[in-house]
């Protein structure tokens, strides 16, 4: 038994630095916003999925525990849309009072399971103004928000605290608000490259010549995975995946 | 939005999980033996479908009644249920829409939790399914819905699919084209005499010439039955009209209608 708070605290510890090494390889997942709407990518199995009409969830972790959490995403979502409406739906009451209390709760209940997954949940809005990036930890806690500084609507998921500030870092130079959709394609996976390739001793962040050098040897073993959140379409859902065709002609441009 | 509850996970059958959440009345409901006498429910009439040369038209008037009541003038019953399927629908609204939403609902649904899009037989067996669900309400004769169902699936051979249904839930797949609901004799009349006997087959008809065949059956069937509303010459009201082809589901614009009506029906 686990009796007095000291040793809580450094059994809490211990599972914090176990899933953070579970985490740690995990593909890194890219979302940008671009003039149509927002692009998620990543490489590697699917870890790209559609919660709701409008919102995108992308995951790193242990497969069953990101079915669990996405299923329950998507039940939450589906019961809201279905008993009022649509415009109902909403990611910010999801993550704050549906996800993030479960997940804390499994966290901090040493002698239960945690969930081994952290999350991006994107959310297109009317204007791009109103898009939500919001990323949930094991711990349950939310971090991301409504970016209002132009150039700043992007998000990320590394598979460690240091691959997700570097691609932060990058995105904060290279990303601009409005560009074509294989502009934004061709960013975010330089961006993936970056946070793949692990961090160099010195933090700085090599020119995007040398990343596309890099990038070629890291898709030789690994597959795109797109998604759009579609601001334009004309259908109440405005998610889909980029088919083959569409990945294949954004990796020629 | 309720509170997180990760048991209910595994069902990937949206009324299914409706009823787990006590979202959905519960099937084959049973209420009293029949309804009181001076009941009548609202009904809605008179819907046609049949494939043309780029898919499936199907198309409804706009009147609802209750006895002989006109309620509203202005109903849809054709609706879109997903980027490929359309449901129009006969019989009471109040079912008949609360029908449309959990299957529009279904399909997005399994799409969303098993990743991959519900097959086409998959699709008319679920209508089917609610229909039967529905049982108790059509035998005491207050909740009968009759719906269509056409779909587009370019994969499959043939491609356009069209689909009616009895009110108990058996689907029959349509060759050329389907009508319910109470102006529908006349109108099957006319389809098969334009089918058989008319400048062209219906498979081989332009958009332009389906929208003036599909105008003139549902101003046919509102000249004898009341419960039609057909086109509303005065009000400038027209039919609810929907197409699905390989590009997916279109919805002519009412100027497009009034114009063709102006120019060869009226």
């Amino acid at each position: 038994m686990i009796e007095e708070p000291y040793r809580w605290v450094e059994a809490i510890a211990n599972r914090r630095e176990y899933i953070e090494t579970q985490l740690g390889s995990g593909s890194p997942i890219v979302a940008l916003s671009y003039a149509g709407g927002i692009l998620l990518l990543t490489v590697g199995r699917q870890k790209l999925f559609e919660i709701y009409d409008r919102i995108a969830l992308g995951a790193i972790g242990h497969p069953g525990d990101i079915e669990r959490l996405r299923m329950a995403a998507i039940e939450l979502a589906s019961t809201e849309g279905f008993t009022r409406s649509a415009a109902d739906v909403s990611l910010r009451r999801l993550a704050y009072y549906s996800l993030s209390p479960v997940m804390k709760n499994a966290f901090e209940q040493i002698y239960g399971a945690p969930f081994l997954a952290r999350l991006l949940f994107v959310e297109i809005g009317s204007s791009p103004e109103d898009d939500l990036f919001l990323g949930l930890e094991y711990d349950g806690a939310i971090s991301g928000s409504q970016p209002k500084e132009p150039n700043s609507r992007f998000a990320v998921l590394g598979g460690t605290k240091a691959s997700a500030e570097q691609m932060e870092q990058f995105l904060r130079q290279e990303h601009r608000d409005g560009e074509e959709l294989s502009v934004a394609f061709q960013l975010a996976l330089d961006a993936w490259t970056l946070g793949h390739s692990g961090v160099s001793d010195t933090g700085e962040i090599p020119p995007r010549e040398q990343l596309r050098e890099l990038r070629k040897q890291r898709l030789e073993d690994g597959v795109i995975e797109a998604a759009v959140l579609d601001r334009g379409i004309n259908s109440a859902v405005r998610y889909h995946a980029l088919t083959a065709t569409d990945l294949a002609k954004l990796s020629a441009s | 939005m309720q509170p997180l509850e990760l048991g209910a996970s595994g069902l990937e059958d949206f009324p299914a999980l409706l009823r787990h959440h006590g979202l959905l009345s519960p099937a084959w409901q049973t209420g009293p033996a029949e309804p009181p006498k001076d009941f009548k429910p609202t009904e809605s009439t008179t819907i046609l479908a049949f494939k043309f040369a780029d898919g499936v038209l199907v198309a409804g008037d706009r009147r609802a009644t209750s006895g002989n009541t006109v309620v509203y003038d202005r109903a849809d019953k054709v609706l879109e249920i997903d980027r490929q399927s359309i449901m129009a629908i006969a019989g009471v609204p109040a079912t008949a829409w609360e029908m449309a939403r959990v299957l529009e609902h279904s399909f997005q649904f399994f799409r969303r939790t098993q990743l991959q899009e519900m097959s086409v037989d998959g699709k008319v067996r679920a209508l089917s399914k609610l229909l039967r669900d529905n049982f108790g309400f059509a035998l005491q004769g207050i909740g009968v819905v009759v719906p269509i169902f056409a779909t587009f699936d370019a994969k499959a051979s043939p491609a356009a699919r069209l689909y009616f249904y009895d009110a108990m839930g058996a689907q029959f797949e349509a060759t050329d084209f389907a009508a319910t609901g109470s102006g529908s004799p006349a109108v099957r009349g006319i389809l098969y005499y334009e089918n058989t006997w008319g400048k062209k087959p219906l498979q081989k008809l332009d958009t332009d010439d389906a929208v003036v065949v599909a105008l003139r059956a549902l101003d046919t069937a509102s000249e004898a039955d009341t419960a039609t509303g057909g086109i509303d010459r005065h009000a400038k009201i027209f039919p609810i009209m929907k197409m699905v082809s390989a590009s997916g589901i279109r919805t002519l614009p009412e100027e497009k209608i009034a114009e063709l009506f102006r120019k060869r029906v009226a």
